[in-house]
């Protein structure tokens, strides 16, 4: 039995989980190339245009890699933590695909809710079914992906720079160096140092959450604003880069949000969509450097006259 | 002995050279018409017959060509144009506070604070908002960009345009020609709508504070600047070189970094006489497959563009690195 996962959206945060879970089970593990043109134009091509620029990538992973597996996993996340919920083209994600892409083989999709391990057991329980009859299996299987999972460390922390940008938006814009034009790379160049959300505190971030005047509903929105507005008050960090996909509706209200608290505070916004040229990008980047270069210079220059 | 500026745009490549003093001796304004390196070297030809090479301190390149160009030229600085533009506005004017900077594919606003650039923001994907927008309505009413700004002035009243998508402009803009207003209240209308949507969408958040320069090749429209003291309601300046302060910013960071380096790069005018090629493959190194343009001086590579990896591109990095 062949499992297809495709390469796009939360693949970065939750693979170690999904591909031990099947892995155990006795499956053998398809997954996509890092996301390249081909996927890009596959995706573009299959996709709704209405949708935003990672949910047309992912279609490009599934249609990359439908030919060589029995299933494929579409894993329709819908809770990460009790009372908000993720974007909600996770939630129609199957459908998106299903009825874009031909000749689809048959899919997991059941809807995922992890903000417990109970909720997320019973959607194990029902996808290891379609695998292994044996239940107790299914049950090792489950047990050992959630400690390997536990155990999966990501986002960026450099430390050897005196000027640092917090660098947020959602993971999968984050984490996919195609999408992002390989953004991290491109600061570390120009001498800047990233951080992302996951070092900070979720007790910090959520005491800025806390201000708001109703807590947000979606996830991404929680921790981008949390940790932004943090982070505006964080002494070593200089400003933040927020990347967005172009017409998502959950950044709009995001940034907005951000924007308003954080006042003066070095923000830069970049919108990323299909386009592959990269003057646009690297001369917003390159001059937000410049101002953070020239503020930290300013501003030490103050400090050291007293 | 002067200083070069080079900025190429997406419409238009500039040239200037300023001297000591930041006087500016030579303005050259072309059309890039999608071919940088043509109109480099066609620029460079003018300049070839006034000047000797060596009377060249500094090259400085910036807009959105400045990789390639710098290439070519053998630039001492390459810088992007929020910082040129800034540099250039700060040099003629030290207590200016915004920059509004509207070129042909994308509108900036730049503040500025004790004499540092504090916060930019720049139009996103689209170019609402920025002198395409003007460009194409132009077309449409077959009347010459030119003449735009004298129109606008005419006209006693404004009719509202849908400013936000040149597509919705288009057919607002039909509907009021339909109800019979002229042109000139329709023109004044398009730059109201173009200073609406500036204001709203690229400023948003952003507090204007005088004093206002007002730069970039749409400042040549008097109507412009009208609609924007209209709605501003103070006075905003153009400097007298308003569509190079890009070239002008670039001349002057070359100018610093030779000063702190020494000599400069420059190749000389006698590029324009070379024969350059550009040839585009695609990269079989990965499965990124990235379009890799090949640029060649008389047959000789001297840069590679387009490559996310920085395989081929470091080429040229590491030649200007070496140099310096």
């Amino acid at each position: 039995m062949k499992i297809g996962i495709p390469k796009g959206l939360l693949y970065n945060n939750y693979h170690p989980f999904f591909i031990t879970f099947f892995s155990e089970l006795g499956a053998e593990i398809i997954t996509s190339v890092d996301t390249n043109k081909d996927i890009l134009n596959e995706g573009v091509k299959y996709c709704i245009d209405e949708a935003c620029l990672p949910i047309k990538i992912f279609h490009g992973h599934v249609s990359s890699i439908k030919d060589k597996c029995d299933i494929m996993l579409i894993p329709r996340i819908m809770q990460l933590h009790k009372r908000e919920y993720i974007c909600p083209k996770f939630c129609g994600l199957p459908e998106m695909i299903l009825n874009s892409i031909e000749n689809m083989p048959s899919t997991i999709n059941e809807p995922i809710y992890a903000s417990s391990e109970m909720k997320l057991y019973e959607w194990a329980l029902n996808a290891g079914k379609r695998i292994t009859k044996d239940r107790r299996k299914i049950n090792s299987a489950f047990n050992k992906s959630m400690n390997v999972q536990n155990d999966h460390i990501i986002g960026i922390n450099d430390s050897n720079y005196e000027i640092n940008v917090a660098l947020t938006g959602h993971p999968y814009n984050i984490y996919d160096d195609y999408i992002n034009m390989n953004i991290v790379k491109k600061l570390n160049r120009l001498g800047i140092g990233v951080i992302t959300e996951e070092f900070t505190d979720e007790k910090i971030k959520n005491s800025e959450v806390k201000k708001l005047f109703k807590k947000p509903f979606w996830t991404f929105a929680r921790n981008n604003y949390g940790f932004s507005v943090s982070s505006a008050k964080n002494t070593s960090i200089n400003g933040i880069i927020y990347i967005s996909s172009f017409n998502c509706g959950i950044d709009s209200v995001t940034v907005e949000l951000i924007k308003y608290e954080i006042e003066n505070f070095p923000f830069l916004l970049l919108k990323i969509d299909e386009q592959t040229g990269e003057a646009g990008l690297n001369t917003r980047i390159e001059a937000f450097a410049d101002l953070l270069e020239r503020r930290y210079q300013y501003e030490n220059n103050i400090s050291s006259h007293g | 002995m002067y200083y070069l500026g080079v900025d190429v745009g997406s419409v238009s490549t500039d040239l200037v050279l300023v001297d000591e003093k930041t006087n500016v001796i030579e303005k050259i304004y072309l059309r890039t018409k999608g071919k940088p390196i043509n109109a480099i070297q066609e620029g460079f030809k003018i300049l070839k017959n006034k000047y000797d090479s060596n009377e060249i301190k500094a090259v400085g390149t910036t807009g959105s060509g400045r990789q390639i160009s710098s290439t070519l030229i053998g630039a001492d600085s390459v810088k992007n144009e929020i910082t040129a533009h800034s540099i250039a506005a700060l040099e003629i004017s030290n207590d200016v506070r915004t920059i509004i900077e509207i070129g042909g594919q994308d509108s900036k606003i730049i503040t500025i604070k004790d004499g540092i650039v504090t916060d930019f923001a720049m139009n996103t994907v689209c170019a609402a908002g920025t002198g395409s927008f003007l460009d194409r309505q132009a077309e449409r009413l077959d009347i010459p960009i030119e003449d735009f700004g004298d129109y606008a002035l005419k006209a006693k009243t404004s009719v509202r345009i849908a400013g936000r998508c040149a597509v919705f402009a288009e057919s607002d803009m039909i509907h009021k020609q339909q109800l019979g207003y002229n042109d000139s209240e329709i023109i004044r209308g398009l730059c109201d709508a173009l200073v609406r949507n500036y204001l709203n969408n690229i400023c948003k958040g952003k507090e204007i504070v005088p004093k206002v320069f007002f730069q970039g090749g749409v400042a040549a429209n008097k109507g412009m600047k009208k609609a924007f003291e209209n709605a501003l309601g103070f006075e905003v300046f153009i400097p007298e070189n308003f569509n190079m302060m890009g070239a002008i910013g670039a001349a002057l960071i070359a100018k610093s970094t030779v000063k702190k380096r020494g000599k400069t790069n420059f190749k000389g005018f006698n590029i324009s006489d070379s024969k350059f090629t550009s040839n585009s493959f695609d990269c079989e190194g990965c499965s990124n497959k990235c379009e890799v343009v090949k640029i060649s001086e008389n047959n000789n590579p001297i840069g590679y563009f387009g490559d996310r990896c920085g395989k081929w591109n470091n080429k040229v990095f590491d030649g200007l690195e070496n140099l310096a």
